[in-house]
């Protein structure tokens, strides 16, 4: 080969392995451009209240956010898209401006919340919560019960898939009953009644009887927690509490006469001292202690007291009331369709998953099969079931619960503390609580 | 090889007509010559050591340069590496110093908590109460007033708690008492059930003050408690460091967070600090438990640590004094990072800047020194080209001098007059061949020599130049061999006279080179492209001559360029024969290459693709006629060279036998035949007797084989071929006889310039004629010697 031609071939080889490392380049960059993003992990971020929670055939599950972990890994694994990693953050009771509220709109804002519904209701009116219709479809509709579907609809959409609920009644600690001279009220394996009277008379009774730093009956406003119990015991001399728009209705002879009734209560001993002061919890820790001779107690909480109590509905008209909270999931809409489809994917994952949807079986299960299932070890199912009648609703359409339940207490404090007439507070309670609720409505945004 | 037109001649039909006009350009054409090789600067690269020279200079100051530019990016490498492990290390500390800041900030927080827990007890002995609900309901009172404390709780020496809410716990329901069993005054811990379970679900912290003083209701308390709610008080402890980005953290020994800051990475939603760290991955060799024993034993220590989401945190711990609690400040790297960036970015700029003025100002001083490099050679190049033309004009015009003397001495001698008259006519030649040459250069380079295209016989011209140069083969016995010459189609359409001298140069500088009984050859053959009708002809010259280096080959077509070895038979000439040629043979559209080795001999290939006479075509007869008249040629040549040597050989052996007698004898070395023929001439005349050495080499040794005093005065030429004649010079003062400090050397040379007479001086020689010579000085000078002699 002559020395140009060699150097011409050399030159060609060259020119060729210039353009091979073009191609692989180029198509290297194609392919980066064009495949999945493989590694990149769709992140999403559950958010749940601290709350105690039993499983009847689990005793190390204590917390609900036990649970909820158990469900974000299994659906890490078991999820056929995108790599998905799922951060459960537990956050306080009393915090859910901080981890809800304030977080959303920010990289902190969570995907899924799972609450009670009376707290998360007001993020429905946000227009962030999104409606979950299509994740409820045909056996699972059929198989959560309708109440509880019912009351987690707004304008035709279901915001919140119902997990669990808890009944709530009153407790009575049957040693201090005997002790204050008052078996006659004790009735074994029943959800009882008493009349406002007989509630009188039982009050002043334990007021009048019961040991050194024991006291008859819970009474709390230090904070908005567990006030819900104290808007059912406005029920007491017959108020219905809302009026047919869902306002608030207290400023009624009805109404009134419970305030009156409270607040006399103070003067005759029924409540600790300076109970305004208190909190649910210092009420927990009275009735725990034997300490305290009536309080709030749910089907889940039950448990723990044995067959030291006895069990009554609210005092109200006819046989009493109870309440009643449902728990479940929301899913938010944070500015990223493929985040919401992967929550909802998370939904579809637990609501078809039999093990997953177990983990409810402690309170009372928003699915009829696991209630079958489980209905015979859950204590007192039966019980709370048939006293389901008597369960009022302590919400309305309020869309913007929190807030009312601010100005509540508030009043409730005056209210307990003499600073305000039964009328006063009454008025008050209407006139504000009515207003937020409008001003909720006014600024209810629900995401279609 | 060298290149020279010295033998070319120039005696072709355009010949008068070129002379006339290049004689009338002379001046004018060196001038522009000398223009053109200054612009061209390489161009005066005359001598392979000064090519060779500049090119390794070139690659050392590459070298160099490249050696300088390494250093200087090693360097700020370096110091771009060390400005960033002195600027880590210093955020590093300031990281340290914001951790301090922050423990104080929040022992100053528990001390202000303490201080007011201490006011509660301090009321609460004011109170007048008398009985435990009395106390309680103060109690109750005093936590819903606090902005901190959501319970306080009263501890009697019989170990009961009571508390703001009314709950009472006996001594066997807690273990708070055990707090204070090792005696210090006031404690803070993370509330959990461990120590006896309190009214609150919520993350709290559990103060404690010792109380010796308070006394009421018959109980005797001990300790002063209160329960926060963890939220509350740890905004007052958290505090924001690195413009948000630093997480501020307190834990307790078993991991669980006391202060936990919502930040930019993911983690205060953990529950536990350790499953933090178990999750990721901690550098340094640190392992989970190196760092739960440091925060047990309240030690201040900073790890780096990859969370499971891939983030890179810098943690730094503090104890927190008087608790177990361990203050964490947590910095993303990236945060470093950011702070570096903004001064790396600058001190890069910077040092990119200075890097570039330093290059540049590498390349400049690199420039400048190439630039006086180069000035340096294209002077030294111009010096040696002007010594170079000076001796090449001077030793024809010594000739004609030294004729033009001789024949006044004989004027009325008609026969040595002729002789005379072709002698001079040689010169003459020579001289406006030189010329030619010259102008031919300058024209080539500025592109304005016009090649007029006539129908012409190839082989003819080929035969004429071959016929020319038989004399000189015949005088120097050179073979001619005919190899193989097929020019079957030899008329052609081109420039007759410049194909000419392409041959003719390249013929008369193999034969100039080509030592006696050296072998000449030629080859030729020809190929008829059909579509195009030209003939592409290439002619082979091969000689037996000293060859050429390979790096001389490289640039023996470049201008005044000149093998310079020992080994050579003549550097005579300008240089730029083989130029000339080359630029021809390219005006033509044809090449010219050569393939040599040193000591062997040299091939010079010619190819010029020409178009055919196609009137002459049918003349074409396959050439045997052509064939056979070279192949006469050459028997021609070498049948006369036979015949040389046997009149050398007589005319020798009556040389020989005509020796008689004892004249001053001088010794005259000079390469030039008509030189030394016309120096021989004169001196004779004036009754010398005269011995003529070719070269250095031969002078040294008739010298140095003669007898002492035989040769009192040595004529010696300065540029010759084998041995120049300072070497020989030299040479002779070395010798080991009486006479080699005595004899008289005169240098006889056309180099005329000062550093060649001060050359010639310095070599040993005593005199110095320049060329051409003063014959009267030159007899005075002998004359002197002569008589000193005799004396």
């Amino acid at each position: 080969m002559s020395g140009s031609k060699r150097v011409l071939t050399l030159a060609r080889l060259r020119v060729a392995r210039f353009l091979v490392l073009c191609m692989l380049v180029l198509g290297s960059g194609l392919l980066w451009a064009c495949s999945p993003q493989a590694g990149e992990a769709i992140h999403l971020t559950i958010k749940v209240p601290r709350t105690g929670h039993d499983v009847v055939f689990d005793d190390t599950t204590t917390q609900i956010d036990q649970v909820i972990n158990r469900m974000a890994r299994s659906f890490e694994e078991s999820y056929e898209g995108k790599p998905v990693v799922v951060d459960v953050q537990v956050f306080e009771q009393n915090q859910y401006d901080e981890a809800v509220e304030q977080a959303l709109g920010t990289e902190d804002s969570p995907d899924i919340l799972y609450g009670d519904f009376f707290n998360t209701s007001t993020y429905i009116h946000t227009g962030k919560v999104v409606p979950l219709d299509d994740v409820v479809q045909g056996n699972l509709r059929e198989d959560l019960f309708p109440h509880l579907l019912s009351m987690s609809t707004m304008n035709g959409h279901l915001y919140m898939m119902p997990y669990l609920s808890r009944q709530n009644v009153l407790a009575y600690n049957k040693e201090l009953f005997i002790q204050a001279g008052l078996e006659e009220y004790i009735e074994e394996g029943a959800i009882t009644s008493w009349t406002l009277e007989e509630w009188t008379v039982i009050l002043d009774t334990l007021a009048q009887n019961l040991p050194e730093a024991a006291y008859p009956m819970m009474m709390y406003a230090g904070s908005s927690q567990g006030d819900t119990h104290i808007m059912t015991l406005l029920r007491s001399a017959g108020s219905r509490f809302f009026d047919e728009d869902d306002h608030f209705h207290l400023n009624t002879p009805e109404g009134i006469a419970a305030l009156r009734w409270i607040q006399e209560g103070v003067g005759r001993g029924w409540f600790p001292p300076h109970s305004e002061n208190l909190e649910i919890e210092d009420c927990s820790s009275l009735f725990r202690e034997g300490q305290l001779a009536i309080y709030m107690v749910n089907n889940a909480s039950l448990g723990r007291y044995d067959d030291r109590v006895g069990l009554v509905n609210f005092p109200g008209s006819g046989s009493g009331c109870a309440t009643i909270f449902i728990s479940g999931f929301e899913v938010f809409d944070n500015g990223d369709p493929e985040k919401v489809q992967v929550a909802k994917d998370f939904l579809t994952h637990v609501y078809q998953s039999e093990e997953l949807m177990d983990l409810s079986a402690g309170a009372l299960p928003a699915s009829r099969s696991v209630a079958e299932r489980y209905g015979d070890d859950i204590l007192a199912y039966d019980l709370f079931s048939k006293n389901r009648e008597n369960v009022v609703d302590f919400t309305g359409s309020n869309p913007d619960t929190r807030a009312v339940r601010e100005i509540f207490h508030g009043h409730i404090h005056d209210l307990l503390t003499g600073a305000v007439t039964p009328e006063e507070a009454a008025a008050a309670l209407d006139e504000e609580c009515n207003a937020a609720i409008e001003e909720g409505r006014a600024a209810s945004q629900l995401h279609e | 090889m060298g290149t020279t037109g010295f033998q070319m001649g120039r005696d072709y039909s355009e010949g008068g007509e070129n002379a006339r006009e290049t004689l009338g350009q002379g001046a004018q054409g060196v001038e522009l010559m000398i223009r053109c090789s200054e612009v061209e600067g390489s161009c005066w690269s005359s001598t392979e050591e000064q090519g060779l020279s500049i090119t390794l200079n070139r690659k050392k100051n590459i070298v160099i340069f490249a050696v300088s530019i390494a250093v200087i990016i090693g360097a700020i490498c370096v110091y771009l590496n060390m400005l960033s492990s002195t600027v880590a290390e210093n955020l590093m500390g300031t990281a340290d110093e914001i951790s301090r800041h922050d423990v104080e900030s929040i022992e100053g927080s528990l001390d202000s908590l303490y201080l007011q827990l201490e006011s509660v007890a301090e009321r609460m002995d004011i109170y007048d109460v008398c009985t435990m609900e009395e106390a309680q309901k103060q109690m109750n009172l005093e936590s819903a007033s606090s902005e901190f404390f959501n319970a306080l709780y009263l501890l009697d020496e019989q170990g009961a708690l009571y508390s703001s809410s009314y709950v009472r716990l006996e001594a066997d329901q807690h273990t708070y008492d055990e707090l204070f069993s090792d005696g210090r005054e006031h404690f803070v811990m993370l509330y959990d059930d461990a120590n006896g379970r309190l009214e609150t679900t919520k993350e709290s912290l559990i103060y404690g003050i010792r109380t010796p003083f308070l006394e009421f209701g018959g109980h005797r308390f001990v300790a002063l408690l209160a329960r926060s709610d963890l939220s509350a008080i740890s905004d007052q402890l958290q505090i924001e460091s690195f413009d948000g980005q630093g997480i501020s953290n307190v834990v307790n020994p078993e991991g669980y967070y006391i202060v936990s800051n919502s930040s930019a990475t993911e983690l205060t939603h953990r529950d536990n600090f350790y499953r933090v760290l178990e999750a990721g991955t901690l550098e340094g060799g640190i392992t989970v438990e190196d760092v739960r024993r440091n925060i047990a034993d309240g030690e201040s220590f900073v790890i780096n640590c990859i969370t499971r989401e891939g983030q890179h945190l810098v943690m730094s711990f503090a104890p927190i004094e008087g608790t177990a609690w361990s203050f964490i400040l947590t910095v993303p790297a990236t945060v470093f990072e950011e702070r570096f960036r903004p001064f790396m970015t600058m001190t890069i700029g910077m040092l990119v800047v200075v890097a570039i003025v330093l290059i540049v100002m590498m390349a400049l001083i690199y420039r400048f020194l190439r630039r006086s490099v180069l000035a340096k050679a294209e002077a030294a190049a111009r010096a040696e080209f002007l010594s170079n033309m000076s001796h090449e004009i001077r030793t024809p015009l010594n000739g004609i001098i030294g004729l033009n003397h001789l024949m006044e001495r004989h004027v009325d001698d008609v026969d040595a007059m002729k002789g005379y008259m072709r002698k001079l006519d040689k010169a003459a030649q020579y001289l406006l061949s030189l010329v030619n040459d010259i102008l031919d250069m300058s024209k080539l380079q500025a592109g304005k020599v016009e090649l007029d295209a006539k129908p012409f016989d190839l082989m003819a011209a080929l035969e004429n130049v071959c016929e020319m140069q038989r004399e000189p083969m015949v005088e120097r016995d050179i073979r001619f061999s005919i190899d193989a010459v097929e020019l079957p189609f030899p008329f052609v359409i081109g420039d007759e006279v410049r194909v000419s001298q392409i041959f003719m140069n390249i013929l008369s500088n193999a034969v100039k080179f080509t030592p006696e009984g050296g072998l000449i050859s030629i080859r030729a053959q020809q190929t008829l492209a059909a579509e195009t009708d030209e003939v592409t002809t290439e002619v082979a010259i091969t000689d037996t001559g000293c060859g050429m280096s390979l790096e001389f080959q490289r640039q023996i077509f470049e201008m005044f360029t000149q093998e310079r070895t020992s080994t050579m038979e003549s550097q005579k000439g300008t240089g730029l024969g083989m130029p000339i040629s080359y630029l021809l043979a390219k005006q033509m559209g044809g090449d010219l290459s050569v393939q040599s080795a040193l000591g062997k001999g040299s091939c010079f290939t010619i190819v010029l693709t020409l178009p055919r006479d196609a009137s002459r075509s049918g003349d074409t007869d396959g050439s045997p006629a052509s064939r056979a008249d070279l192949k006469h040629l050459e028997q021609g040549i070498n049948e006369e060279e036979a015949h040389e040597e046997e009149m050398a050989a007589s005319t020798e052996a009556a040389d020989k036998s005509s020796c008689e007698g004892e004249r001053f004898k001088i010794l005259a070395a000079e390469d030039n035949e008509l030189n030394a023929d016309i120096i021989s001439s004169i001196l004779a005349e004036e009754g010398y007797e005269v011995t003529v050495a070719v070269n250095g080499r031969e002078a040294v040794d008739i010298f140095a084989g003669s007898k002492i005093g035989e040769y009192p005065i040595i004529l010696m030429d300065a540029q010759m071929p084998v041995m120049d004649g300072y070497e020989a010079a030299a040479l002779i003062r070395k010798l080991n006889r009486t006479d080699a400090d005595t004899v008289k050397v005169f240098a006889c040379t056309a180099s005329t310039l000062v550093e060649d007479r001060n050359r010639a001086l310095t070599s040993g020689m005593d005199d110095f004629l320049p060329k051409p010579l003063n014959i009267r000085l030159m007899l005075q000078k002998i004359h002197e010697v002569q008589r000193g002699d005799k004396e």
